[in-house]
C-alpha cells in the first residue's frame, strides 16, 4: 500500500512519531545547523557584497579615468581651436590698419571740414545780416510808387539782399550735406569692424572659459559629458564605410591583373596570391594615405609626427604623396592589364571551343597557327567594341582616383579609433557598475533568504524551543540569587546564532548591519 | 632601438612559423589526359581533343598538363603526347594553352588506330607521371569507351594500380553497343570499383561543360 505512506513511513502514528522525532533532531542539531545556514547565506552574501563594493569602486574609478581622458581630449581640441582663432584674429589684426586706416583718414578729413564749416557758420550773425540786407534794400524800396509796388519791391529787394548775404553760407551747407553721409558710412564700417572683432573676442573668451572649466572643474564627468562622442563616431563610421566600398571596388579592379605581377597558384592562409597581393597594395595605399594626412597635419594618428620638425614632416608629406602617385600609376597600369587578360582569356576559350571540331579538323592547324602568331592585344583591339574601350577608360579613371580617395579614409579613422576607445572604456565602467549592482543585489537577496530560512527553522522547532525556554526560565528563576560565573558565560557569548542566548536577535541584527555596510 | 627591432624580429619569426605550419599552400593541379586510340574509339579522338581543349582553357596559370594515348601497350614513353607546365602569369599561360591546343590538334589529326586497348597500362603510366609532380591535386582524364582489350604480349590487367590522391575522370565514354545498355553501365561500374580499390576517386563526365568544372573544382 504505497499510497498510505509518506517516504516509506505509513500514515498515522508512525508518521507523527517520525515528524516529532525529526523536530527533536532538528532542535538538538540547531547550533551546527544555524552555523551551516549562516555560512551558506550570510558569508556568501558578504562575499558578494565585497565583490559588489570592489566592482563599484573600480567601475567608478574607470568612469572617472575615462572622463579624465575625454576631458583631456576636449582640452586639446579647445587648445587647437583657440590657436586657430588666435591665428584668425592675428591675421585680421594685420589687415586692420589697411581696413580701418582709410576710413579713419576719411573720417578725420570730414571732421575737419565739418569743424571748419561749423566755425564759419558760427561766426555769421544771421540777425545782423538780415537787418543789413533790409537796410540795403530800403533805398530801392523808396524808389517804388504805390503801396502794392512798394510791398512787391520790398519783398523782392529783401529776398535778393538776403540771397546775397547768405551766399557765403551755401558752400558750407553743401559741404555739410556731402560730409555727413560719409561720416555715417565710415561710422558704420567702423561699427562692423568692431562687431567682427567683438565676435572673435567673444568666441575666444568662450573657448577659453570652456578650456578653463575643462582644466579646473572638479566635476570631470560633467566636463566629459560636454564632449560629443557618438555622433562624430557615427559620422566617421559612415565616411569610412563609404571609403571601404571604394576599397572593395578597388580590390576587384586590381585583383585579377595582380596575377601578372605575382603569379598564380599559391595560397597564403587560404587566400589566393593575387588576392593577397591586391589586399597588400590596398593596405599600402591606405598607410600612405595615413602618413600623408598625418604629415599634412590633418590627423594625429602617428605619434612620431608630433615630435618631428616641420621640415621632416614636409619631407614625409612629399614621400607619401609620391607613393600615392606611384600607386595611382600602378593601378592605372593594372586596369589596362586587366582588360588585356580578360580579352586574352576570352580569346583562348573561343579558340578552345572552335578548334578541332570534326568538320574543321583539316583547317584546325592553320587556325591554331594564326591564333598563336597573332598579337593578343592587337587582336583584342581589333575586335573589342567601342563600349569596351570606354569601359577601359572608366577603369583607368577609377584606378587613378581610388588611391587618393582611399587616403581620405584616414581622416575619420582617428575619430573612429579614439571614440571607440572612449566608448569601450565608458561601456567597461558601466559594465563594472552593473556587475557591482548585481553582486550587491545578490548579497542582499542571500541575506534575506538566510534570515527567512533561519526563521523557518525556528518555526519548525518552535515547540521544543518553547519548552526549553520555559524550563530554563524556571531554573534561571531559582538560581538568580546565585553569583554568576563569568567562565560559564563565555561559551554562550561565542555562540552567535543561538536565539535562546540572544533573545532579541541583537547579534543577528549586528551581522545584518555589517552585511548591509559591506554591500 | 631594441624596442623596435624586437617586434620586427618577432613578426618575421611569426611569419616564418606560419609559413612552416602550412600557411603558404599551392592551388596548382596536374592533369594527365589519356586518349583511346583503339579501333573502336579512334574516330572519337578529335571530339575528345576538343573537349580536352575546353578543359585546358579553364586551367589556371601554374597548372601542369600531360597527355598520352591508350594503345596496345600503353605503359611506354613513346605514347606520351605532351607534358607542359603552364606559366604562372595569366598572359603567358594563355599563350601556352594555345600551344597545347596546337599539340592536341596535331595529335588528333595524326592519330593512328591500334589493335588493342591497354587502359591499365595507360593508367599506371599516368599515375606514375602524376606522382612525380609536386601539385597536390591530381587528375587523370580518360577519353575512352572503357573497354579493355589486352594484347597477348602486353597483358597489364593484373598490374596493381596505385591511384591514391588521384581523381580519375572518364569523359566522352561512347556507347559502343546501343543494344546493350547494361553492358555499358556494368563497364562503368567495374572501372569505378577498380579505381576506388586502387585508392583513387572516380568521376564521370557526361557533358562537355562538366569536365572543366570537375577538374577545376578545387
Amino acid at each position: 500500500m504505497r499510497g498510505d505512506s509518506f517516504l516509506g513511513i505509513p500514515y498515522g502514528w508512525p508518521l507523527v512519531v517520525a515528524i516529532i522525532g525529526l523536530i527533536v533532531v532538528l532542535w538538538m542539531a540547531r547550533e551546527p545547523m544555524r552555523r551551516l545556514l549562516w555560512q551558506i547565506f550570510f558569508t556568501t552574501g558578504r562575499v558578494f557584497g565585497r565583490w559588489g563594493l570592489w566592482l563599484g569602486e573600480h567601475g567608478k574609478a574607470a568612469r572617472l579615468s575615462c572622463s579624465e581622458k575625454i576631458a583631456a581630449h576636449r582640452a586639446e581640441e579647445l587648445i587647437d581651436r583657440m590657436l586657430v582663432l588666435e591665428d584668425r584674429i592675428g591675421k585680421r589684426a594685420v589687415k586692420l590698419p589697411q581696413e580701418a586706416g582709410p576710413i579713419i583718414a576719411r573720417l578725420d578729413s570730414s571732421t575737419h571740414q565739418i569743424d571748419r564749416v561749423a566755425t564759419s557758420l558760427a561766426e555769421i550773425n544771421v540777425e545782423d545780416a538780415a537787418e543789413r540786407a533790409f537796410r540795403a534794400a530800403l533805398p530801392r524800396m523808396e524808389e517804388g510808387r504805390g503801396l502794392h509796388k512798394i510791398e512787391k519791391n520790398m519783398a523782392q529787394s529783401t529776398a535778393r539782399m538776403m540771397q546775397e548775404r547768405l551766399a557765403p553760407i551755401r558752400p558750407a551747407l553743401s559741404m555739410l550735406k556731402t560730409e555727413a553721409p560719409r561720416v555715417i558710412a565710415a561710422s558704420d564700417k567702423l561699427g562692423k569692424i568692431e562687431q567682427r572683432f567683438t565676435q572673435g573676442v567673444d568666441t575666444v573668451n568662450k573657448t577659453f572659459a570652456d578650456f578653463e572649466e575643462t582644466l579646473r572643474s572638479p566635476d570631470r564627468i560633467k566636463v566629459a559629458g560636454k564632449q560629443s562622442i557618438i555622433i562624430p563616431w557615427l559620422i566617421a563610421l559612415l565616411i569610412t564605410a563609404i571609403a571601404l566600398s571604394g576599397v572593395f571596388l578597388n580590390f576587384f579592379l586590381i585583383e585579377r591583373p595582380m596575377a601578372e605581377i605575382v603569379g598564380e597558384g599559391a595560397r597564403i592562409g587560404g587566400i589566393g596570391l593575387p588576392t593577397f597581393a591586391a589586399m597588400i597594395v590596398i593596405f599600402l595605399e591606405f598607410v600612405a594615405g595615413v602618413v600623408l594626412m598625418d604629415a599634412a597635419g590633418f590627423t594625429r594618428l602617428i605619434p612620431a609626427f608630433h615630435s618631428m620638425s616641420d621640415g621632416g614632416r614636409r619631407i614625409m608629406f612629399w614621400v607619401a604623396f609620391a607613393f600615392l602617385a606611384a600607386f595611382s600609376f600602378l593601378e592605372a597600369t593594372l586596369a589596362i592589364v586587366r582588360e588585356q587578360i580578360i580579352e586574352n582569356s576570352a580569346e583562348t576559350s573561343r579558340l578552345a571551343a572552335s578548334l578541332l571540331s570534326p568538320e574543321l579538323a583539316a583547317t584546325a592547324q592553320a587556325a591554331a597557327d594564326q591564333a598563336a602568331a597573332a598579337d593578343p592585344s592587337a587582336l583584342a583591339t581589333e575586335e573589342a567594341p567601342k563600349g569596351l574601350q570606354l569601359a577601359t577608360v572608366a577603369q583607368l579613371i577609377l584606378a587613378v582616383l581610388i588611391p587618393w580617395l582611399l587616403a581620405t579614409a584616414a581622416l575619420p579613422l582617428e575619430t573612429i579609433i579614439r571614440n571607440t576607445v572612449f566608448m569601450l572604456q565608458i561601456a567597461g565602467g558601466y559594465g563594472l557598475l552593473g556587475l557591482s549592482f548585481i553582486c550587491k543585489t545578490f548579497a542582499v537577496a542571500l541575506k534575506s533568504i538566510g534570515l527567512f530560512v533561519l526563521a523557518v527553522y525556528d518555526l519548525i522547532i518552535f515547540a521544543p524551543l518553547w519548552v526549553e525556554r520555559k524550563i530554563k526560565g524556571t531554573v534561571a528563576g531559582s538560581i538568580d540569587e546565585k553569583p554568576k560565573n563569568p567562565r560559564a558565560e563565555k561559551p554562550q557569548q561565542r555562540d552567535p546564532p543561538d536565539r535562546k542566548k540572544d533573545p532579541d536577535g541583537k547579534k543577528d541584527k549586528d551581522r545584518e548591519r555589517e552585511l548591509q555596510q559591506a554591500s | 632601438m631594441m624596442r623596435r627591432i624586437l617586434p620586427t624580429l618577432a613578426g618575421l619569426l611569426a611569419s616564418v612559423s606560419l609559413a612552416a605550419c602550412g600557411l603558404v599552400t599551392s592551388t596548382n593541379r596536374s592533369v594527365f589526359v589519356l586518349f583511346d586510340a583503339s579501333g573502336t574509339y579512334v574516330k572519337s579522338v578529335p571530339v575528345s581533343a576538343r573537349l580536352a581543349n575546353l578543359m585546358v582553357a579553364e586551367l589556371q596559370p601554374g597548372d601542369w598538363i600531360g597527355a598520352s594515348q591508350i594503345s596496345s601497350c600503353s605503359f611506354s614513353e613513346k605514347e606520351i603526347v605532351l607534358q607542359q607546365q603552364l606559366p604562372e602569369t595569366p598572359s603567358l599561360a594563355d599563350q601556352t594553352k594555345r600551344a597545347v591546343f596546337t599539340k592536341l590538334n596535331d595529335y588528333a589529326a595524326s592519330v593512328k588506330s591500334t589493335k588493342f586497348t591497354d587502359i591499365h597500362g595507360a593508367l599506371a603510366q599516368a599515375a606514375f607521371e602524376l606522382r612525380q609532380r609536386p601539385e597536390a591535386a591530381r587528375y587523370i582524364v580518360v577519353f575512352s569507351d572503357m573497354i579493355e582489350d589486352h594484347a597477348p604480349k602486353c597483358d597489364t590487367s593484373k598490374v596493381a594500380l596505385d591511384l591514391k590522391g588521384i581523381t580519375v575522370i572518364a569523359a566522352n565514354v561512347i556507347k559502343t553497343n546501343p543494344a546493350d545498355p547494361e553492358a555499358y553501365f556494368q563497364t562503368l561500374k567495374d572501372w569505378e570499383s577498380t579505381v576506388t580499390e586502387a585508392g583513387g576517386v572516380w568521376a564521370l563526365s557526361t557533358s562537355p561543360d562538366q569536365l572543366p568544372k570537375l577538374v577545376t573544382a578545387q
